[in-house]
């Protein structure tokens, strides 16, 4: 691309454009969420038969809210277990049970959630924890790998020159080792909660409400319009918070 | 001052370090010179416990290392490397301020230290303060590595092969800045290096390694002088060994004073060494040249006949200007 | 001689040890719906059964311990001695608690179990990696396992709920498997033949590939779930009138939605890998291929292409794996396949349908990763070895 007199500016409004596209998917996701009942005729035209054209049996707001629940308490489960066992295994004493790890992150990437799901109903019964627990489950490994591979990808000068400073080992890791690995880190973060808002939508075939009732629903009921609500939010909610964390991951340290 | 007794490094069943004492006085410059895998990093390494040494002793201003906390230790004594090692997520000014912080300096002390380094380096702080590490060419990078080391006013400074990876021109430049930082802070230094010039330059002593082992120290000159085996004499620059020997010694302490002939047409600044006299005398087909100040002003003359007779060098000159 | 203690399989083996004694072994229901009560170790295997399950981790413990000569060969085959030993185990523990009288009642793994071989599959991880062995050699030591359980399974372990559910519609079970295959063998099929020409026009054309990329990014944020769902109308439109279609059976449910909606997510990973493939070959080989007087297709076709197979592969590999996942969820519109024993068992609250639905999907996921990701390393040393000769 030849790079003009304008090239910076251009760059420079794309990249503040790029600043507001979680503004405008969350603004949209809200829209949607409160507009849902007043677009009868759109319904209309998406499913002609159905004797009902918006899903009634919650509020879209409260389906969002814990569809949000159920990824933000996975989520939280996975990057606090997903990054502490990435620190444990790149440190001396926990250097033995690297390359088992590495090896059960790539392998674990295997497990459909469906299946990991189907094997949590009978330990845990129905409801909120099979699903949180398979999302975990299902989300540590692109924490688990991007941890070990962030935090072996740090510059091994800047590592001696932390420890010639007079670092303690806590100071090494918290203010050189993790900030140096943070977009990393982030990056399988994002990639876990992405793909976890989607398939928490599972959650509903095991009697944990979320945004996957309508989906179920209109399945069962054969009600294209229902499907289509679920799906419009669910897709809404995920690029949204991708967006956000892209923006912050590119706002991390990188100039 | 920092004194090694006997000391060692085993790797497994290498010898890396095989039982070398050298000593370096307070305020003085040692470099430690060898081929690569003489074990002349894993000797400075050592005195900053990066490497735990296996036998002898190390004793840093009185007291053996291995009785300080390895952290308060390194806090008190400077690092530069190669690679610089600078932390990229961090601008100029912060990374210069890393050991101040970790000694919890008041903020507006260690603001004003960081100034004062970046000054000293030649880095306009309105320029480069707000810099970061890929931002700076190599040689910017290596004044910020400096400064880093500089920053608490560390008991002694250890460097391993800050300029290796630089282009000559701007070596050289770091070189003259290392040499003029020397003379005015006078840190006690330990520098590592595979450039025999760069280590004739500097140094006070010199301590060539070879194998782990230490073959021959003393002062440059010494050195030059008289080489105590092939190893040094080939390391030495062999048939150029007269060449760096002149380069040791500076124009104004042998020109003569201006006589009564024309001035030669061919000049050189006072602060120049008799090698590149030799070399201006060659270059321009001349026996004479004339010797000028700062200012451009004539203030004497050398002769090539002056020059062949004194680069041999007196007692006096054997502490190096 | 290792010098120093293998901490892992030595946590590995006291985990186990606590698994065995601190959870239930076995649990006994007296018909498909009631929940079992569980039993401990020792009630379960009897006491010797018990003492052996027990000797055999606290020897893999002392072997971990100290060195000694062929250590790893030695846990390895402990290990492998463990997961043979257990399904004769689940028989002592059939005898003490199935009676003869209680045709309904029905054998499962308990906790202990599950957990015991999990943590065994760990070792087995840590000593392939250890010993470095091949897939191969591992996969037959797998494969001689597998037997030993198919065995006892088809011969001795009737009681066991996972027989009795296969037993009872083992017609069903074959079926759907054909189903689940040939679902996913379709869709990948068709997904590579269209995602690496979607990749190659992208190539051609890079105006547009920021767009590919956001619509192919964007599809894969729709839930699968609801993927199969928005199908259903459209095509059910499409099969009630186009007579054509309707004839090759397209329609709002069953197969057509779920092999689009399968498509369609398998496109992806494809496109993406087959893109960095054909980008990440190294430019100075290229340089070096038109240096030598190559067209740009010879290029293509004799350099570039076989050196971006493994990573092409290597999509591939995620696509099946994805898949073979996907069509589970696909049993939700009438696509059939083992997905059916999922949602059915979760239904009728049925557990060990659930686990014969869940359990073969997860086998095959591992199977499909391990030999496409066994082909990419030959297809990567068949590069090497080509380089080489060059």
């Amino acid at each position: 691309m030849p790079l003009g007199p304008d090239a910076l500016p251009a760059q420079d409004k794309r990249r503040f454009a790029r600043g507001f596209m979680p503004a405008v998917w969350l603004g949209l996701l809200v829209l949607a969420g409160w507009a849902m009942p007043l677009a009868e005729s759109l319904w209309q035209w998406v499913a002609p038969d159905a004797r009902q054209l918006v899903y009634q049996r919650a509020t879209f707001f409260t389906l969002l809210g814990r569809h949000t629940l159920t990824v933000g308490l996975a989520a939280a489960i996975t990057v606090s277990t997903g990054i502490a066992a990435g620190i444990a295994v790149t440190r001396a004493p926990g250097r033995d049970f690297m390359p088992l790890v590495a090896q059960l992150a790539s392998l674990g990437q295997t497990f459909p959630p469906v299946a990991v799901l189907a094997l949590a109903v009978p330990a845990l019964g129905f409801g909120l924890l099979p699903i949180v627990v398979a999302l975990s489950l299902y989300g540590l490994l692109p924490v688990v790998r991007n941890t070990i591979a962030g935090l072996q990808g740090v510059d091994a000068a800047a590592i001696t020159a932390a420890r010639a400073m007079g670092m303690t080992a806590g100071q090494r890791l918290w203010r050189v080792e993790l900030p140096l690995a943070a977009p990393i880190i982030l990056a399988g973060v994002r990639t876990s909660i992405t793909v976890n808002i989607a398939t928490a939508a599972l959650g509903a075939t095991v009697g944990a409400s979320n945004l996957g009732d309508p989906i179920i629903a209109g399945i069962v009921n054969g009600n294209t319009a229902y499907v289509l609500q679920g799906a419009l939010m669910i897709a809404l909610l995920a690029l949204g918070v991708d967006s956000l964390l892209s923006v912050w991951q590119r706002h991390m340290w990188r100039t | 001052m920092i004194e090694l007794y006997n000391v060692s490094k085993r790797f497994g069943d290498t010898l890396a370090v095989d039982d070398i004492s050298f000593t370096v006085p307070e305020g003085k410059f040692c470099a430690l010179v060898g081929t690569s895998g003489c074990g002349k990093s894993t000797t400075l390494r050592m005195i900053n416990r990066l490497t735990a040494h296996t036998g002898g002793e190390i004793v840093l201003d009185g007291q053996a290392i291995n009785a300080y906390d390895p952290v308060q230790l390194r806090r008190r004594i400077g690092y530069a490397i190669q690679d610089t090692g600078l932390f990229p997520h961090w601008n100029v000014a912060r990374n210069i301020a890393t050991v101040p912080r970790l000694l919890k300096w008041p903020a507006g002390r260690v603001r004003q230290r960081v100034d004062e380094l970046m000054q000293m380096l030649g880095l306009p702080a309105a320029e480069f303060a707000s810099k970061y590490p890929h931002q700076l060419s190599g040689g910017q990078a290596q004044r910020v590595g400096v400064a880093r080391a500089l920053a608490a006013d560390p008991y002694m400074l250890l460097m391993d092969e800050p300029f290796g990876a630089l282009d000559p021109i701007t070596r050289e430049t770091l070189q003259t800045m290392l040499s003029g930082l020397q003379a005015r802070l006078h840190k006690t230094v330990v520098l590592v290096t595979h450039d025999m010039d760069e280590a004739l330059r500097l140094a006070d002593h010199l301590v060539v390694m070879r194998e782990g082992k230490i073959v021959q120290q003393g002062s440059p000159l010494a050195l030059l002088q008289k080489p105590e085996s092939e190893f040094v004499n080939a390391l030495l620059g062999g048939l150029e060994r007269g060449l760096k020997q002149a380069s040791l010694t500076r124009v104004r302490d042998h020109m003569t004073p201006l006589g009564a002939m024309l001035p030669a047409h061919s000049r050189i600044p006072d602060r120049y060494t008799l090698r590149q006299a030799l070399s201006v005398m060659l270059r321009d087909h001349c026996e004479r040249v004339t010797v000028v100040d700062q200012h451009d002003v004539p203030v004497g003359e050398l002769s090539l006949r002056k020059l062949v007779k004194k680069a041999r060098p007196e007692k006096d000159d054997a502490s190096g200007s | 001689m290792q010098p120093c203690p293998n901490r892992v399989l030595l946590s590995l083996a006291v985990a186990m040890l606590a698994a065995l004694w601190g959870l239930d072994a076995v649990s006994v229901a007296p018909n498909r719906i009631v929940a079992g009560t569980g039993y401990p170790l020792w009630q379960a295997f009897g006491w010797p059964g018990a003492g052996l399950a027990t000797l055999l981790p606290v020897v893999m413990a002392v072997l971990a311990t100290y060195p000694v000569r062929h250590r790893d060969a030695a846990l390895l085959a402990v290990s492998v001695l463990l997961l043979a030993l257990m399904p004769f185990g689940l028989m002592l523990a059939a005898h003490g608690w199935i009676k003869p009288g209680m045709p309904q009642a029905r054998l499962s793994l308990g906790p202990a179990c599950w957990t015991v071989l999990f943590l065994l599959s760990l070792c087995l991880v840590e000593l392939r990696l250890k010993m470095r062995l091949a897939r191969s050699a591992m996969a037959l030591w797998l494969a001689g396992v597998a037997g030993v359980w198919w065995l006892c399974a088809a011969l001795w372990l009737e009681p066991l709920a996972l027989v009795q559910e296969f037993q009872a519609r083992s017609a069903l079970f074959y079926r759907a498997l054909g189903e689940h295959l040939a679902l996913v063998g379709v869709a990948v099929g068709t997904s590579i033949v269209l995602g690496i020409a979607t990749a190659l026009l992208i190539r051609r054309f890079s105006v547009c590939q920021p767009a590919a990329f956001a619509l192919l990014n964007f599809l894969q944020t729709v839930p699968s779930l609801a993927l199969f769902g928005l199908l259903l109308a459209p095509l059910a439109w499409l099969g009630a009138n186009v007579e054509w279609l309707a004839a090759l059976g397209v329609s709002g449910i069953g197969w057509t939605p779920a092999l689009l909606a399968l498509t369609i997510y398998s496109l992806l990973p494809v496109v993406r890998n087959t893109c960095i493939a054909l980008e990440a070959v190294n430019p100075a080989v290229l340089d070096a291929a038109s240096g030598m007087g190559m067209r740009p297709a010879q290029r293509f076709w004799q350099v570039r292409l076989p050196l971006a197979l493994p990573v092409l592969l290597e999509g591939v590999r995620i696509t099946t794996v994805q898949a073979i996942g996907l069509t589970a969820v696909a049993a939700l519109i009438g696509a059939g396949g083992l997905g059916d024993f999922i949602f059915q068992g979760l239904g009728q609250a049925a557990m060990d349908m659930v686990l014969l639905g869940a359990l073969p999907i997860i086998a095959m996921a591992l199977i499909a990763d391990a030999l496409l990701g066994a082909l990419a390393d030959i297809f990567r040393r068949e590069a090497i070895r080509q380089g080489d000769a060059l």
